[in-house]
């Protein structure tokens, strides 16, 4: 080479690029094709196989738990909205739900219903974007439009009923913002029956397309023992045959009157994750249908009083990802003393960390995707340190000390 | 040489219209991959968007050129002429207009072997030398993948020059007649189309280029120009390995001609020419589209174990018929 051998110790990327020993670190983020939110993951590589993987997360944490004891109550739950640009109306319910049961209000039935069949249509729109998503990821891009444009269809009836596709800002204390449009039952029974269809041919699809059961079968594998050790959630869980669901064990809303059909596979593979998911939306299409019809009439909504009673309340939702947990404290005045979110992608990380290990560099999207992850709503003030094996939060004081610590490093 | 010859090498039917047609195929591979995911595809430059892989040609060529501190300038500076060189020398030797091909040669079918691997060398010249982590398992990727699709290739295209007695690709596509070598040898050419695939790494064999996985590929850490220059040079393989599935399988130019003198007789097998090469793109196209992208321990597998086997038995089969 014409530019020579460069010295080591010129920079830490160069440094790593000219040793040559069997095995090099690959940075995987924070800006990465594949990965649509920032997240870093170091890859040790040997050839192309993973003996390592180091994540380091963090790089969208936004302050919402902080920005929440600023604001009122009401208006926390429009924050809270914003944690995930995917599953917002799952956030909004866990945090309604909980503080309900903090005050001790009693929504209306015909609001419960309604915030089931809202919240099933959100599970059915994510999968379908995590299915897009897992197609993109393997290379097959034709997977990715044609699922998104079905998607479309449950955006807009998302929209006919909240007003808005994503962010809906539909949940309220003591029920929701607005009663179901007169037509909606029709649109919501012809949509569930298109769905329904189009899911079941891309059941079919990716099970027998080759090139991509050869990508996703006996890939990203987890036990059941590893599962139970590194407790994931939601569908990750469930594909590893135990059949967790907070739906069917701790029914809020209308679960009660409506149960879920608890989806499970025993692979816990990929192939058995898209398989669980496309089940998962089908049993969401037949609870909508059987919401619909047994849907009560009387008040979507109870007026409820501005301040929350002084208490503490825990209150956890099968989130699309899996169970999300809101922890809330009052002290009895117009905002919120702390409000403490774990998100499902937060418990499934080092689970989606340990089925990279040892597997070819090619299935890092397609397995650290399996998990479904949402790292915008992951983002709060935890660490983990795999080096050391080592996992803490911080204290404010300690946070505070280690900005301090952190900003006069780099000065 | 006199002026024709080099107005024939350099303009038509030579350098400058092949470049035009990878421009046509790039619009055309985007189109067919947009309708068939239900999207519009380029609509807005030129009629029908015609004019939208010029214009990003022409942009990408004006952008800033960033180069990498740890890399080779000597490469990267030169290498992407040799690059485009490959694919530019290649379709000279294609006969477009009647059965001469520009540059004739008795023993032509040789030089597309060595282009073919002339090319795939440079790739992975460039990606090393341009030193990323990124560019430097793409170029892993794509030794594998060279070393395990070369056999197949090379015995599909031996297969006709077998059935034909001649290894030139005028001899061949003289050969045909009106029978084509895609009836008397189809495996070779479903096994030169596959090979084709991962020559230009397309899905499923768009492995050293995995968007999703190492970012670009081995052209990660190229820019503006060479990057320009680059993507064109792989538009440019894909008509030309069209171009010779084209010589090799369906007769080049030949097809019937019923009237008129000698430069009619041209444009009518230059029609020819155009109407199976788009034919043989939009086959490559429509795999491409519908196809996710395998691992490569999962692709070499796939060319030891299957496909190397098909394409000898088809050059035995071949021989036999010969």
């Amino acid at each position: 080479m014409s530019s020579g051998k460069p010295s080591e110790e010129k920079s830490e990327a160069g440094a790593g690029l000219m040793q040559y020993s069997p095995e090099s670190m690959m940075p995987f983020g924070p800006v990465h094709p594949s990965l649509k939110e920032p997240e870093y993951f170091r890859l040790v590589l040997e050839g192309e196989k993973i003996k390592e993987v180091i994540p380091r997360i963090g790089y969208v944490h936004r302050g919402i738990e902080r920005a929440a004891q600023e604001r009122t109550w009401v208006k926390d739950i429009y924050l809270f909205e914003r944690i995930c640009g995917i599953c917002s109306f799952a956030h909004s319910i866990c945090f309604t739900q909980g503080v309900e049961a903090l005050s001790k209000f009693e929504v209306p039935r015909r609001a419960k219903y309604i915030r089931l069949v809202v919240a099933e249509l959100e599970r059915i729109h994510s999968h379908l974007l995590w299915l897009g998503l897992v197609g993109h990821w393997a290379g097959f891009d034709t997977l990715f439009m044609w699922v998104w444009k079905d998607r479309e269809h449950v955006l807009d009836l998302s929209e006919a009923i909240t007003g808005n596709r994503i962010h809906k800002s539909y949940a309220t204390f003591g029920g929701v913002r607005k009663d179901l449009p007169d037509d909606i039952k029709d649109k919501l029974l012809a949509e569930m029956s298109f769905i329904e269809k189009r899911v079941k041919y891309y059941d079919e699809l990716v099970s027998s397309e080759r090139t991509l059961s050869v990508r996703t079968k006996g890939v990203g594998t987890i036990t059941q023992d590893a599962a139970r050790r590194l407790c994931p959630v939601g569908p990750l869980l469930r594909s590893t045959g135990i059949a967790r669901d907070v739906r069917a064990e701790d029914p809020y809303a209308a679960y009660d009157e409506v149960p879920p059909e608890v989806q499970f596979r025993t692979d816990g593979d990929i192939a058995s994750l898209l398989s669980l998911r496309m089940g998962e939306v089908l049993d969401s299409c037949r609870m909508i249908r059987v919401a619909m019809e047994k849907l009560p009439s009387g008040p979507f909504r109870t007026p409820v009083p501005r301040s929350v009673p002084a208490g503490d309340s825990a209150f956890h939702v099968e989130a699309p990802r899996g169970e999300l947990f809101y922890y809330s404290k009052s002290e009895g005045l117009s905002s919120p003393a702390r409000v403490k979110i774990r998100t499902p992608t937060m418990a499934n990380l080092l689970t989606a960390t340990e089925m990279l290990k040892g597997r070819p560099l090619a299935d890092v999207p397609i397995v650290l995707t399996g998990m479904d992850p949402c790292f915008g709503c992951m983002d709060r003030v935890s660490v983990i340190d795999l080096d050391k094996s080592k996992q803490w939060a911080f204290t404010g004081e300690q946070l505070r000390e280690y900005g301090i610590e952190y900003y006069r490093r780099l000065l | 040489m006199n002026a024709l010859e080099v107005f024939e090498l350099l303009v038509f039917p030579g350098l400058t219209f092949f470049v035009w047609l990878a421009f046509v195929f790039e619009w055309l591979e985007r189109k067919t991959a947009a309708r068939m995911q239900g999207r519009l595809g380029p609509v807005v430059t030129g009629p029908f968007g015609l004019l939208q892989p010029v214009a990003d040609f022409f942009k990408l060529a004006s952008k800033e050129e960033i180069i990498p501190e740890y890399a080779d300038t000597f490469v990267l500076r030169w290498g992407p002429a040799l690059y485009f060189a490959a694919p530019a020398v290649g379709v000279a030797f294609i006969p477009v207009l009647g059965f001469q091909s520009i540059l004739y040669q008795p023993l032509d079918l040789l030089v597309m072997f060595f282009l073919l691997s002339f090319s795939t060398l440079m790739a992975a010249m460039l990606g090393y030398a341009s030193a990323g982590r990124y560019s430097t398992i793409a170029v892993g990727r794509l030794v594998v993948q060279y070393s395990s699709y070369e056999v197949p290739l090379l015995l599909s295209m031996i297969t006709p020059a077998v059935l034909a007695g001649d290894i030139s690709i005028q001899g061949v596509v003289a050969a045909q007649g009106s029978l084509w070598y895609i009836f008397l040898a189809p495996a070779a050419f479903a096994v030169f189309i596959v090979s084709a695939l991962a020559e230009l790494e397309k899905p499923p064999f768009d492995i050293p280029s995995a968007k999703t996985e190492i970012v670009g590929g081995w052209m990660t850490e190229f820019s503006g120009n060479t990057l320009a220059y680059v993507k064109l040079t792989k538009n440019l393989s894909y008509v030309f390995l069209s171009a010779l599935a084209v010589s090799l399988f369906l007769g080049g130019p030949s097809g019937p001609v019923i009237f008129g003198n000698s430069s009619a007789q041209a444009a009518i097998y230059g029609v020819y020419f155009l109407v199976k090469l788009f034919a043989v793109g939009f086959l490559i196209f429509a795999i491409r589209t519908a196809l996710a992208r395998v691992r490569i321990d999962q692709a070499a597998k796939l060319f030891w174990t299957v496909i190397t086997p098909i394409s000898l038995a088809q050059l035995a089969v071949a021989i036999v018929i010969r």
